[in-house]
């Protein structure tokens, strides 16, 4: 087996990245898996209230944060792709052009809190809002998180330190990045929509 | 992810399109106010096809093969199922 179809080998049974953040995303994402179910069944007990102050729930907010999130995961997938043919620059416009999507996340979700405080709700309110403000802030902490990762990776590859040969770094950021993405695309229609 | 197709479209770029068209959907689901265990549960499907089209597509787990292959499929199939029984179970025993 030659050099080359051993590296081909080795990229088709393991997923882009470094596996290290597979396990963590893995992690991740059982974590929100549970705090779905638990939505949901607890929902099941309180069916009327959660209905009621779901209608409160500013959902045009929350579908240009879909918006945003959808978008930002394609550029950080063109940012892939940019490295992968060797383009550095690319991968950096890319790359920013998700941040800025992630900056209009926080703005917009920032937008929602500060809305949802300023009319005294809080984690207490009662059991709808309690979950409403524990799923999204978790998440909104792991889009944070994210925006840091990608920043870090984008500084990088402004150095030239990611190459077409080696790039396992921008592909485990895009991974995570992704992943917050994909939690969304579940939270977004579980709490805003589905009654 | 960066082969083209014969339209000169990124198949990563169908995807996105398909992404923000099917949020949009469910966006108007949510904004008409419909309701019901069929609505939920097409809503929730809906959820599930979009998070394995960015788990194959854009987490690049489609050219994956064996174990790895499987991990959002999965992921996307034990709280799918879990919430959709919630969901059936909120209307069969309301």
């Amino acid at each position: 087996m030659t050099a080359a179809v051993a590296v081909a080998e080795k990229q088709n049974r393991y997923p882009p990245g470094d596996l290290v953040i597979w396990i963590f995303i893995l992690a991740e994402l059982l974590v929100f898996a549970a705090f779905f179910s638990a939505y949901a069944f607890t929902r099941m007990n309180n069916v009327e209230l959660f209905n009621e102050f779901q209608q409160n729930l500013d959902r045009q907010a929350a579908l240009i944060n879909t918006f945003a999130l959808i978008t930002s995961s394609y550029f950080v997938v063109r940012a892939v792709s940019a490295i992968r043919e060797g383009n550095s620059q690319h991968c950096v416009r890319w790359l920013l052009a998700a941040l800025v999507m992630g900056v209009v996340f926080l703005v917009v979700k920032g937008g929602e809190y500060s809305h949802h405080l300023g009319e005294g709700i809080n984690l207490s309110t009662n059991t709808f809002y309690m979950f409403y403000i524990s799923l999204t802030f978790f998440h909104f902490m792991h889009v944070i998180m994210g925006m840091v990762i990608l920043a870090a990776v984008a500084i990088k590859a402004q150095k030239g330190g990611y190459s077409a040969a080696e790039h396992t770094g921008v592909e485990a950021g895009a991974s995570y990045w992704h992943m917050v993405d994909l939690l969304w695309l579940i939270l977004f229609p579980l709490v805003y929509v589905m009654r | 992810m960066s082969r083209q197709t014969k339209f000169g479209i990124r198949p990563c770029t169908w995807v996105y399109l398909f992404l923000m068209f099917f949020s949009f959907v469910t966006f108007m689901i949510g904004q008409a106010g419909l309701s019901g265990l069929e609505v939920a549960l097409a809503v929730l499907i809906l959820a599930l096809i979009k998070g394995q089209l960015v788990g194959h597509y854009f987490m690049g787990l489609g050219s994956v093969r064996g174990i790895w292959h499987w991990p959002v499929f999965i992921w996307l199939f034990i709280p799918g199922i879990l919430i959709g029984t919630a969901f059936y179970l909120s209307y069969s025993t309301g």
